[in-house]
């Protein structure tokens, strides 16, 4: 509708603003930075649908997500195997899915996924002993890392199994507005 | 299957359930008709946002948009490629639609920029001053175009008393007394032209529609934020699962801001954790005793000064009156010494909550939040009391005393803006620049100063209540508001970058944006659209200048406008409307009886509704411990089984031994226990 771009038929431009938050124009500027990632493996023309993986590595050198202490998680989450090698359409999705505009519960779902480092569907006492680890380094001692578990589970967990299941960390989430605007990277 | 399995219950338990691959797909296909056909139902624009926020890969949700689309496309009576074509375009304009006004956004840049460095909190008061610029240029366009323009066209002889010189900019006097940018610059006839084009109408009418419009806006976003944010308490809420889960900001992206951020975050779980073990010894009563008092001793002193600092203002402002407005317009010492009342002002503005704070200290809180907004609650009398003196001085003594009284009140409006503008860069300078350079080079101790966003935002809402009430009396002062507004980000900008840090407490950040946004519209909004409204209806208008001249109350140009379309039978309806229906009290009962039995069903729903809550909640643990309660029931029968089937008594012939062992073997076999049976449990329960 305007400029002449040959990255994108129109189909899949139109096929990308119906299926996430983006514009037109904010897919082909996504495109332009997946290009950079990997100039020599990303090609400019994505009109047959190349399977291209750029991986975990160059990913998580993005000046966004670069300090980000769940950079690793994030990616991970996204990828379809588990191992942080994004596609194209995986990446498009991970930022749609953090930008302002998606709602609280896909915003929700993905969180859980973020801090569920086990994979198993629950976020347990060494998830989130390894969530306050990244988060705070050295400042507090084992002990205290410990208590802070606990209160947490103790806390939130509401059916008894001493873990977080997604019903119980939605329901924390939906006591805390702020988390619309904090779980957010613009781009 | 990885990514559809992202409600753990369905994916668990159909793997558990020892479904075959056949069967799972199965199962997976009826979800996804089942899903296709809900969303065909919905109307396009709900319809894309469900699909936008599914919860799969990019490739699954795309083949569900495209059933959907063919779905869609099968149930229509056009052919087939006219429909397509049809949805097509509509969906690429309304595409195109919401990149155009993202183009329109101003400062999309400098605003990530600050969000990645200082986070969302600092990020809110850039977003206020944002939202406060659109108020201002929107009335500022209308000001423009419907009242400005026809008066600068058609202008009558305005003859200037002065030459321009310099001081006009700070006391608005002189030069500009007699131009647009106050209310006696503005004439009242109609201008002859095809049509005719009433001023008085267009001057009544546009700043009617325009504090109507902010009136509205301000509602609608009020309750949009209080919607959002202020959700049902009902259990700790400020505590460590919290913090640690939901309160971490991703889009912070400086590595500095990320290391400040991880270090206040220890330090926050730390004082929690201390706070847990303080808060087993409870408080014993003579010290809540003493508490409450100190708070009251405070809250008491607080009221004085506000009270204080009322009456001060009022006394200053009835000896300037009495000083007699010295008409000589060569007199700049008298017209300098016009700028002191709204200097002292600005000095109380900024002396007294300072002194407010230390105030403060002296008083302990349980909660700290509640620190924060009876802080924002004191601030807020002493403006909003400081404002109310000066309206009721400007309202009461100022029309019978002065000739072209509300190019007075126009005119010591823009003192005090400007004047207050001047005070912010010199608290930006001194404040801010130089505590920094005393905190970390001479005084340690103090360290760099923190961002304090509730100060900043009320200064933000003091100045636009100063604008909207001197709409009405100069109407081209959104221009100076928002060229004001404009510095004032960037030099804030600025300075927080060289000489701030972040607020170290930044949880119920949301919260308070509404608190924020509530202030706004009342007391501020309210006030002003008070003194506009009590202005226009029963003051009497100047006589000598202005577009209201001659009339006994400026809203009598309504009535003198009614009265003329009273007689042609086109326009015979308005005026029905306007005196049957509008002036009369019974219309005016009846809304208000409407809208307060409606208020009263939604309150009754929203109390069913956190009965709902409650009882649903209270399902959930009991749901939790009836499984405890069965997977131990099922422990205990495993053991005793297999109890059973280890026993092997001592005198015990060959053949038993061997049948035991082999009914033992098939105990062994039919006690599948599987550890993970627990995710099989239906969770609808």
């Amino acid at each position: 509708m305007g400029n002449k771009q040959t990255i994108f038929t129109d189909e899949q431009l139109d096929a990308y603003q119906d299926c996430t938050f983006f514009t037109r124009k904010e897919i082909l500027r996504l495109h332009g930075r997946y290009h950079e990632l990997a100039p020599h493996l990303v090609p400019m023309d994505y009109t047959n649908d190349p399977d291209v993986k750029v991986p975990l590595a160059l990913i998580v050198n993005m000046p966004e997500l670069k300090e980000n202490p769940f950079r690793n998680r994030i990616v991970e989450s996204f990828s379809e195997d588990g191992q942080g090698n994004l596609s194209f359409n995986d990446f498009v999705d991970m930022f749609s899915v953090l930008s302002e505009m998606a709602p609280r519960e896909l915003k929700a779902i993905y969180a859980f996924k973020i801090y569920d480092f086990n994979v198993d569907n629950y976020i347990c006492k060494e998830d989130l002993e390894k969530t306050l680890n990244k988060l705070t380094k050295e400042e507090l001692t084992p002990e205290e890392v410990n208590l802070v578990c606990e209160k947490a589970i103790e806390e939130a967990d509401l059916d008894g199994d001493n873990k977080l299941s997604f019903a119980d960390f939605e329901n924390m989430i939906s006591r805390a507005p702020d988390f619309l605007s904090t779980f957010h990277i613009r781009i | 299957m990885r990514r559809m399995s992202v409600y753990p219950q369905h994916g668990t338990a159909l793997e558990n359930l020892g479904l075959t691959a056949h069967e799972i797909q199965q199962e997976v296909e009826n979800n996804t008709s089942e899903l296709v056909s809900d969303l065909s139902d919905l109307s396009a624009g709900a319809r894309f946002q469900a699909i936008r926020s599914l919860p799969m890969s990019y490739n699954e949700r795309k083949a569900i948009r495209n059933r959907v689309n063919n779905i869609k496309l099968s149930k229509t009576i056009l052919p087939t490629d006219c429909r397509q074509q049809v949805s097509l375009s509509f969906r690429r304009f309304r595409a195109s639609l919401t990149s155009a006004r993202q183009r329109l956004v101003v400062w999309q840049d400098t605003l990530k920029e600050i969000g990645g460095r200082f986070g969302t909190s600092v990020l809110s008061y850039f977003l206020f001053l944002k939202w406060l610029l659109k108020f201002n240029v929107f009335s500022f366009v209308i000001n423009f175009c419907f009242i400005t323009i026809p008066q600068i066209v058609h202008a009558p002889n305005i003859s200037h008393v002065t030459g321009f010189r310099g001081l006009e900019l700070l006391t608005g006097v002189g030069y500009f007394n007699q131009t647009v940018l106050f209310y006696g610059g503005y004439d009242g006839e109609v201008i002859v032209s095809k049509p005719a084009y009433n001023m008085q109408l267009a001057y009544f009418f546009t700043i009617a529609a325009y504090m109507v419009l902010c009136g509205l806006s301000l509602i609608y976003s009020m309750s949009r934020s209080f919607q959002k944010n202020f959700v049902l308490e009902t259990g700790p809420v400020s505590g460590g699962a919290w913090r640690l889960l939901c309160s971490w900001d991703f889009s912070v992206v400086n590595e500095k801001a990320i290391q400040y951020n991880k270090n206040n975050l220890g330090i926050q779980l730390k004082e929690s954790l201390s706070e847990r073990l303080q808060m087993k010894n409870k408080i014993s009563l003579s010290d809540r005793i003493k508490h409450l008092s100190l708070n009251l001793v405070a809250w008491l002193l607080c009221l004085l000064l506000a009270l204080g600092s009322g009456a001060g203002i009022y006394f200053l402002g009835t000896e300037q009156l009495t000083f007699s407005f010295n008409q000589d317009p060569n007199d700049l010492v008298s017209e300098a010494s016009t700028l002191l009342l709204p200097v002292v002002v600005s000095l109380i503005n900024l002396i007294v909550p300072l002194l407010y704070s230390l105030i403060g200290k002296m008083e302990t809180y349980s909660n700290p939040r509640a620190k924060i907004y009876i802080s924002i609650a004191r601030n807020i009398i002493l403006k909003m009391s400081l404002l109310g003196i000066l309206c009721f001085y400007w309202l009461n003594f100022v029309p019978d005393k002065i000739p072209c009284w509300e190019s007075f009140v126009g005119q010591s409006v823009y003192r005090l803006l400007i004047i207050d503008f001047i005070f912010c860069l010199l608290g930006i300078f001194f404040g801010e620049f130089l505590r920094n350079v005393i905190g970390t080079m001479c005084i340690q101790s103090l360290g760099v100063p923190e961002f304090d966003i509730a100060r900043n935002v009320l200064d933000l809402i003091y100045a636009q209540t100063l604008a909207w009430i001197g709409i009405y009396f100069s109407p081209l002062l959104p221009v100076m508001q928002v060229l004001k507004l404009f510095i004032i980000f960037y030099l804030k900008k600025l300075s927080l970058s060289m000489n701030c840090q972040p607020p170290k407490h930044t949880g119920r950040a949301a919260q308070i944006q509404t608190v924020f946004i509530a202030l706004l519209f009342f007391p501020s909004f309210v006030g002003a659209l008070s003194m506009v409204a009590f202005t226009v209806w029963s003051l009497q208008p100047s006589d000598q200048c202005g577009p209201f001249q001659g009339l006994k109350t400026p809203f009598h140009t309504i009535f003198n406008w009614t009265d003329s379309i009273q007689g042609p039978p086109e326009t015979h309806w308005v005026w029905w409307i306007f005196e049957n229906v509008l002036r009369s009290e019974l219309f005016y009962y009846l809304i208000s009886l409407i809208v307060l039995v409606i208020t009263f069903f939604l309150w009754q729903i929203t109390q069913g509704r956190k009965q709902l809550i409650k009882s649903l909640r209270e399902q959930i643990v009991n749901g939790g411990k009836d499984k405890a309660f069965l997977l131990n029931k099922l422990q205990n029968i495993q053991r005793q089984r297999r109890e059973i089937a280890s026993y092997s008594p001592q005198p015990i012939r060959r053949s038993m031994r061997g049948s035991v062992r082999t009914v033992a073997q098939e105990f062994d076999q039919t006690t599948y226990y599987n550890p993970n049976w627990i995710n099989t449990l239906p969770m609808d329960m």
